[in-house]
């Protein structure tokens, strides 16, 4: 009578497609992919008509066609292509934006630690100093820089201020003594042997005092071959030093800083390292209390603690951010376009008041800045990765 | 409960796809439209939106300045209000949009503005590649350079390793380079972003010489903080700068009609035209005159007729342009006169001038 309740086979249900968790989000995701596909393939489409349309080139062309325009400080003249300008722009953004980085983690390290400064003055005024400056927009610290300290506190060309006959400031650049008759990569050269001995010195010395426990004094003895191996460099290459000095309208002799550079590099370094002295304050505030405690019991000085102990636990966690910051400044020197000085953002558009078609010169700067972006953050990433954590 | 969201997340997204490919359809056209394409002159969509869409500049003397009230008041203003003047009737009807010199060509191409009235010199490779056509000349212009009237410098010959300083963007910046190559002189030129950041170099001593079209020195000069005769403007003009306006490649009957409105400021001066008499030539004896004022004419079958050249604008455009803002004399007169600015090669043709429009028949 009673019904076999139990042999009912409980029916196989197959999960429909269409409820398949599986298949939905695969779903999902091949559908997102199309419309990306297609909104994008959409504005390449309007992009080549309209081109077409009004018979605007796009492509390269234009790079071999005449700059027709000249660049202050290098030795370029109008009839030079066009591939040669960019070239020009880009060493200027390379050239502002590595000595910016290096005035800027300076500045920014010490700034950070002045505000953990047991100094009340020193203290308050990297807070005032920090608070100011990251809180401003750049471009207003750059018009600033360029308007105000270029423009207004250094002298006419007339009137230009001589520092003992070793450095000229005027507003239309410093003069600073430079060396002359010798190409810049015979120099490189000796720097790079140079360094490259100091670093191979010191290894070695660190390797011997980690087995003996004798001093290492790897300073001492890779610093004195680095400055042995200038001397003899410069005794085989024998360059000149000429002194700057003002002819005419012009600083004649020297290195002449470019007014605008100047402007540019001085707001980039005071905007980038108020933020560095926050990430270098955060890192250092980071170091457990104990490690700088430990250093006093060792009786070590208030610099060694910093020095030795905290700052390279410190820059393990600040290094991250501090690629950050190194990015963002790459980026903002384009601001100097504003400013008159040749970067990579001021020859695009210059080229481009000048004929040159707009969509593929600005996407051969926008190349150019991602490229320069990624270099800087591969660097920042092999730094990162050998200070990081050896986690046992 | 989990697929459910999935399952109407999907539908969602299906939906929103749908609507962009139909969105892609209508906005295609709308651009093809702006590009000049078949399906539409950029004419009948100024018409339709009732406002011309001018770029001008906003502090430029005698050319284009934007007044404390907010209104744009200058020579190249004033071809903005013709051309809205002839298209629709109502010289008030423009929309002056203010652009920054480098980015001029990509508003034009874009579509941001209808026409450039922006003091913007011909040459062959920015017809070419930046897909514009220029119309009728409007001021024949030259470059010259303006120096501190202490400096001594009496002519650019004179002015060996000097520091030159131009606004970026423009064929100014060729012209000094070239210049300086051809004279055998050595001219550092820096290019700025726009005049204010030029007249704080200029005045702080870090650039000898400013050099920009005349026209635009002799505006510069008028507004010099230390009054116009600080300042010198050298007599050579070292460049050939036909200043005109300009609307995107391949839209003929756009291009047309603003021409036209333009050439008719030229044609009426010759003809002795000007906004406070124009009423008293509507019933001229001169057939070509009522012609050309839109009025009615009798024809060789005895009908009363109007000239219609199928310009696609009103036939009595030229009657509004004159009437609502002169003939070319009188913007002349209105904004460049008081700078102190000649007609020279810009006076009419009958006066050895270099100004002539075709007739109007």
């Amino acid at each position: 009578m009673t019904a076999p309740v139990a042999e009912a086979p409980v029916p196989e249900t197959k999960t429909p497609f269409y409820r398949n968790v599986k298949v939905l989000s695969w779903a999902f995701q091949v559908v997102v992919f199309f419309i990306v596909l297609t909104v994008l393939l959409w504005l390449w489409g309007n992009y080549l008509t309209n081109t077409r349309e009004s018979g605007i080139p796009t492509n390269f062309d234009f790079l071999n066609n005449p700059a027709s325009f000249a660049i202050p400080g290098a030795d370029f003249e109008t009839t030079e292509s066009v591939r040669n300008a960019y070239v020009i722009g880009l060493l200027n953004t390379i050239r502002v934006s590595a000595v910016g980085i290096i005035l800027t983690t300076i500045l920014g390290i010490l700034i950070g630690i002045g505000r953990l400064s047991k100094n009340w003055i020193v203290s308050k005024l990297s807070t005032v100093y920090v608070e100011v400056i990251r809180n401003l927009p750049l471009l207003v610290i750059m018009t600033f820089t360029f308007l105000g300290v270029v423009l207004q506190v250094l002298p006419r060309i007339e009137n230009a201020w001589d520092i003992g006959g070793l450095a000229i400031f005027s507003n239309r650049g410093i003069g600073v003594p430079w060396y002359a008759d010798v190409s810049g990569l015979s120099l490189m050269a000796v720097l790079g042997i140079g360094l490259a001995g100091w670093w191979l010195l010191a290894r070695w010395r660190h390797s011997v005092s980690d087995e003996t426990g004798e001093p290492s004094h790897a300073g001492l003895i890779g610093g004195g071959f680095f400055l042995l191996v200038l001397v003899i460099g410069w005794t085989l290459l024998g360059p000149t030093i000429t002194l700057p000095e003002v002819d005419g309208k012009q600083i004649a002799g020297g290195l002449r800083v470019d007014p605008s550079y100047f402007a540019v590099l001085v707001a980039l370094v005071i905007y980038t390292a108020s933020h560095i002295a926050e990430i270098v304050r955060g890192s250092i505030q980071a170091v457990p209390k104990g490690q700088g405690e430990a250093g006093t019991a060792l009786a070590l000085s208030g610099f060694q603690r910093m020095s030795l102990i905290i700052l390279p636990q410190a820059m393990r966690i600040a290094i991250p951010p501090l690629g950050n910051q190194y990015l963002s400044l790459i980026k903002n020197s384009s601001l100097g376009a504003a400013f008159a000085y040749f970067e990579l953002t001021n020859v695009t558009q210059i080229t481009v008041g000048n004929g040159s078609p707009a969509v593929p010169a600005f996407a051969l700067a926008l190349v150019f800045y991602v490229a320069l972006s990624l270099i800087t953050s591969f660097f920042v990433n092999v730094a990162n990765r050998r200070f990081k954590l050896v986690e046992r | 409960m989990k697929i459910t969201k999935l399952l109407a997340a999907f539908v969602a997204l299906m939906l929103i796809l749908a609507a962009c490919s139909s969105d892609d359809d209508a906005a295609a056209t709308t651009e093809a439209d702006a590009g000049g394409g078949d399906s539409g002159s950029l004419l009948d969509e100024v018409i339709a939106r009732g406002e011309l869409k001018c770029g001008t500049r906003d502090a430029l003397t005698g050319f284009a300045v934007l007044t404390a009230e907010g209104e744009h008041v200058g020579f190249d203003s004033d071809f903005c209000r013709v051309i809205a003047a002839a298209v629709l009737g109502d010289a008030e009807a423009v929309d002056h949009v203010d652009l920054e010199t480098a980015d001029r060509f990509t508003a034009l191409q874009s579509g941001k503005v209808d026409v450039l009235s922006r003091n913007t010199t011909w040459t062959a490779s920015r017809d070419g590649a930046e897909g514009a056509t220029f119309l009728q000349v409007t001021y024949y212009d030259g470059q010259g350079m303006m120096v501190s009237a202490d400096s001594g410098y009496a002519s650019i010959e004179d002015m060996d390793g000097v520091i030159v300083c131009v606004a970026k963007g423009t064929t100014t910046e060729g012209n000094a380079a070239t210049t300086a190559d051809r004279l055998g002189l050595d001219w550092e030129v820096r290019p700025f972003d726009d005049n204010d950041l030029i007249q704080a170099a200029f005045g702080a001593g870090q650039c000898d010489g400013w050099s920009a079209d005349s026209s635009a020195l002799t505006g510069i000069r008028a507004d010099q903080p230390d009054g116009p005769d600080s300042v010198v403007i050298l007599p050579e003009v070292f460049s050939k700068e036909p200043l005109a306006p300009l609307v995107l490649d391949g839209d003929t009957a756009w291009a047309q009609a603003v021409n036209w409105a333009i050439l008719a400021t030229i044609t009426a001066e010759e003809w002795g035209i000007t906004s406070a008499n124009v009423d008293t030539f509507l019933d001229s004896e001169d057939v070509n005159i009522r012609k050309f004022l839109g009025a009615t004419f009798t024809d060789s079958d005895g009908n009363e007729t109007t000239l219609d050249p199928k310009l696609g604008i009103p036939v009595d455009f030229a009657y509004q342009v004159i009437k609502q803002v002169g003939n070319y004399g009188e913007i002349f007169d209105r904004h460049l006169t008081p700078l102190g600015l000649k007609r020279g090669v810009n006076a009419l043709w009958t006066d050895g001038g270099l100004m002539y429009s075709p007739p109007y028949r």
